[in-house]
């Protein structure tokens, strides 16, 4: 049973890598996955003396998209100020971040039926990568320092501690990152891209889980404090307010620090930085170019397309591209609920057993569309239907093609399929028997194992009839 | 060709002609900095080598009949912090032993493109950490006044004056100020110091003080040669986003105006207590003395919270802007030894010196939890208060007159024996118009007991141009340097 106290609330940090070309104080690409430690660095990023900051606009303006899109209130002069701390991974030992001015501030996001408050939401830059070599933050014998890192534009988004499950968690993360994609600020195949540090207070203690990357591990990270947490204070313990790192091997969590008072940043305003004024043109300007975003996409399909809410919701949150597949495929074909159908079924769960998403898998929506034209003309049965998905999505070979070459077209030939139909019969004389004696049930198994004999290609309809005449 | 005495006017007229021999005019100027230098320390570095090669090239774009470039061949020095790609550029301090800057400030960049040669970087208080040039960095030697070498240069750009007073050759300095650094030294040393508006110049690669104070301005003999070095260096620069839109403009056309009548403002507040009367006396006959020159007592209540308003921003800004230097990148390093804290520590132990490690605490201290609404976001509305002030004077006044300094050039023995608050109390009359981020001057104006002593001329944000004029007409009817 669910004691009161062992009641808890989570609220979360999170900090996105924002999709610019180049970083938020320097020309430096962003493009850093793969590239070699330390090449894409300037004077600036790593911080060295005599350089500095100047800041990039397009990290702004997505942070004002991501800002209204979460109903939130801008601030009108915005100002970076400095996050003091003594760090490897910092270049100036200290983090150009927000403090007095943010961006953004007091909005929320509504999941499920529930308003997810937003704290605030602030620009910073990411410090650099620390590599523990030979063991991991407590236990490696040497540290290496990769500062291609240094200077990627971060959006952080503070939420209120609203969340009261590890289900609300995962729903809110994965419709933000959707948001996010939407607005084209935000690529989740970036390394690294989404970090989160989530607060969990439980019977008055307050916990912070830091280092969680992708909202994968959030689950796993929660899970394991909520459970460690209700066990101290089943053993009539107390939970003391300190900070962990999570173990994404072990998926556990184990205390960096006790964090007996707040920790005290010394923030300052970073004067190198002119106030960014934010009138309300500009806000106007980005706001229409903000795209409709994931419910109301939801809302369209079922609107438009007719198709039930809940695919409508599957499609557009599985991803954008699978979303995208889905438009495209319904205007070349112009049955709607069949895509849908079709699409959270087998095209969805194939993919996700070959772990891939739409885009990066060959699935065009011509070859896709192809294999239920093909169902439709009778051309194939539904059987073959499904195999040809999971053959398309794994070979990416095109479906029409598989048919010819294979010879799946369905079976009519009333000679062949009788004789297939007798040996059934033969083979199975105690579903005769039932049949006979009244279970008229019987016939659907027959049929099933007569389509099983034909590798699914026989036209059940065809079977039906003849198994009928036969058992007369 | 005799290189002595030619004012920097004359040198680059004389260079233009041909007339001038750059590699053996560097040579030669080398060899006296070199011995000036053994006495005096007034470089931290002499980049000889870089000048002589600048020198040369010069010379070969001259003999292809290129000889554009407003400062070509002129020697400039530049102060430590400032960075020029391939020189050791140290802000004074043992911390960043060995950091050489892969880019040239952009100063030093349009310096260069103007043809001018970079000589060498002068000495400082570490980091720009004092007002007498006697906090130099652990290892460096303190300069000495050229008119008495027991006596300080004043600060923190000392090397830069020192250099400017004793060099009898063409030369301008490339200084820095953040709470009078400019016009301290200066006035000293008897040279012209320009503090330009905040903005007016580009900080790129400048080695950070406090970021919302810093201004890299000229000292030169006469105010043509700080009219013209700000010309060269002055400018919006992308590489800074806090400079200030403005189009290019030639300071030393404005030295030929006659301006008839111009209206001076005298603060009370800067002849007052701590200020001594054989100084404030100067000042007044001076301002009194010269003709079409109206001037009134009037007053800047504000005045007495600028030491604490200066002192508490940029600390506060210092503290943070120090925290880089940890030998991990840079600079001085160690023997590794303990964890990444105990490393930094020991590093920074051993880096800094004492007026450094002081003003971290204090600037630390004063942007703590619990303590920055009182001492750091207070400072912050202060200082808009100072700027009100200026701003409501300069509504009557062209210019506000002062004493730059409100004592002779201090003895050394002298120093020692001060407190720590009376040392920062000498700032008074240069710390308010660097925390509003005015333009201002110090040129010499006479001498009480065979000191210089500097008259400090303040005007209105971008108004560098009443502040030029005012000084040359000071400059021509004192006839204090030709």
């Amino acid at each position: 049973m669910k004691n009161k106290a062992e009641e808890f609330v989570i609220g979360l940090e999170i900090h996105l890598a924002l999709n610019t070309k180049s970083k938020l104080f320097c020309g430096c690409s962003t493009n850093i996955s793969g590239v070699e430690p330390n090449s894409l660095c300037c004077p600036t990023c790593l911080g060295l003396p005599g350089s500095k900051p100047r800041v990039n606009k397009r990290a702004i303006d997505f942070g004002i998209m991501v800002a209204k899109a979460l109903n939130c209130e801008i601030n009108p002069r915005m100002f970076f100020s400095r996050k003091s701390y003594f760090y490897p991974d910092m270049p100036k030992n200290f983090q150009i971040s927000q403090y007095e001015l943010p961006l953004a501030k007091g909005g929320y996001l509504k999941i499920s039926e529930k308003k997810i408050g937003i704290r605030r939401i602030q620009i910073e830059e990411d410090p650099g990568r620390l590599i523990h070599v030979g063991g991991d933050i407590t236990s490696a014998e040497y540290v290496l320092v990769d500062y291609n890192r240094s200077g990627i534009p971060l959006l952080e988004i503070v939420t209120e501690p609203d969340f009261t499950s590890t289900g609300e968690v995962k729903e809110f993360l994965s419709k933000l990152s959707m948001i996010l994609q939407y607005l084209g600020a935000y690529d989740p195949k970036k390394e690294a891209s989404m970090r989160i540090d989530a607060n969990i207070s439980m019977g008055g203690g307050r916990v912070e889980v830091k280092n969680i990357t992708g909202f994968k591990a959030v689950e796993s990270a929660l899970s394991y404090e909520i459970i460690r947490q209700r066990n101290i204070m089943r053993r009539g313990g107390k939970v003391v307010r300190e900070t962990r790192h999570f173990d994404p091997v072990s998926n556990t969590t184990r205390s960096l620090r006790a964090k007996e008072m707040e920790e005290d940043y010394g923030f300052i305003l970073d004067t190198d930085l002119a106030e960014v004024a934010i009138d309300e043109k500009w806000i106007k300007d980005l706001e229409n170019k903000i795209p409709e975003l994931p419910d109301e996409r939801v809302r369209r399909f079922v609107e438009e397309y007719k198709i039930s809410e809940r695919n409508a919701k599957v499609i557009v949150y599985t991803d954008k591209a699978f979303a995208d597949f889905f438009e495209k495929c319904c205007e070349i074909y112009d049955k709607p609920t069949q895509v849908a159908n079709w699409m959270v079924t087998d095209l969805l769960k194939s993919l996700n057993y070959n772990k891939i998403s739409i885009d990066e898998s060959e699935v065009e929506p011509e070859g896709f569309v192809e294999i239920l034209k093909m169902i439709d003309e009778g051309k194939i049965s539904g059987r073959i239907g499904k195999e040809l998905v999971k053959r398309y999505v794994a070979s990416g070979k095109n479906p029409r093609e598989i048919v010819e070459e294979e010879d799946l077209t369905v079976l009519r030939g009333r000679e062949e399929l009788e004789e297939v139909v007798k040996k059934v019969l033969k083979e199975n004389k105690n579903a005769v028997e039932d049949y006979r004696k009244g279970n008229k049930k019987a016939i659907e198994f027959l049929i099933g194992k007569a389509l099983a004999k034909t590798g699914g290609r026989a036209d059940p309809k065809l079977l039906r009839e003849i198994l009928l005449e036969f058992l007369k | 060709m005799k290189y002595k005495e030619l004012s920097v006017k004359e040198f680059l007229d004389e260079v233009k002609e041909g007339n001038i021999d750059l590699e053996d005019f560097i040579s030669e100027v080398i060899e006296e900095i070199k011995r000036i230098n053994e006495s005096f320390n007034y470089f931290v570095y002499i980049s000889e080598e870089q000048a002589i090669a600048q020198a040369e090239n010069i010379k070969k774009r001259i003999k292809k009949g290129e000889n554009g470039g407003r400062l070509l061949g002129l020697p400039i020095s530049v102060k430590d912090c400032i960075c020029c790609e391939g020189i050791p550029s140290r802000a004074g301090s043992k911390i960043l032993e060995g950091y050489i800057p892969p880019f040239d400030s952009t100063a030093v960049r349009k310096i260069k493109e103007e043809g001018g040669i970079i000589i060498g970087k002068t000495s400082q208080d570490e980091f720009g950490f004092g007002s007498f040039c006697t906090n130099v960095g652990i290892g460096f030697k303190i300069p000495k006044n050229p008119f008495d070498p027991e006596r300080s240069t004043g600060g923190s750009s000392g090397g830069a004056a020192g250099i400017t007073a004793s060099l009898n050759y063409p030369h301008i300095a490339l200084a820095e100020s953040t709470g009078g650094s400019i016009s301290c030294p200066a006035s000293f040393c008897g040279c012209v110091g320009l503090t330009p508006t905040y903005g007016r110049v580009s900080r790129y690669g400048l080695i950070d003080f406090a970021n919302s104070l810093d201004k890299i301005g000229p000292i030169g003999k006469r105010v043509y040669d700080c009219a013209l070095l700000l010309s060269v260096i002055a400018g919006e620069d992308n590489m800074d986003q806090t400079t200030i839109k403005q189009g290019e403009e030639d300071y030393t056309k404005y030295l030929k105006e006659e301006k008839d009548e111009v209206k001076i403002g005298i603060p009370k507040e800067y002849f007052g207590e701590g200020v001594d009367e054989r100084i404030s006396k100067l000042i007044l006959n001076v301002v009194g003395s010269v003709e079409g020159m109206e001037y009134e007592e009037c007053s800047l209540p504000y005045t007495k919270y600028g030491v604490p308003t200066y002192y508490l921003i940029a600390l506060s800004e210092a503290s943070t802007n120090l925290a880089k230097f940890c030998g991990m990148r840079y600079g001085l390093h160690l023997p590794l030894k303990g964890d990444f804290n105990e490393y930094f520590s020991n590093v920074r132990s051993e880096g800094l010196g004492d007026e450094a490690k002081r003003r971290i605490i204090l600037g630390t201290f004063a942007r703590m939890k619990g303590y920055r609404d009182r001492y750091y976001i207070k400072a912050m509305k202060i200082r808009t208060m100072i700027i009100n002030d200026f701003k409501k004077a300069f509504k009557k006044y062209d210019v506000l007159i002062t004493p730059t300094m409100p004592i002779l050039p201090p003895k050394f023995d002298e120093l020692s024996k001060l407190e720590l608050i009376q040392m920062y109390m000498l700032d008074l009359c240069t710390n308010p118009p660097n925390v509003a981020g005015i333009p201002h001057i110090s040129i010499p104006c006479g001498k009480i007991e065979g000191l210089p002593i500097g008259m400090q001329i303040m005007a209105d944000h971008m108004e560098e141009r009443k502040v030029l004029v005012v000084a040359r007409k000071f400059e021509k009817e004192l006839n204090l340097s030709g």
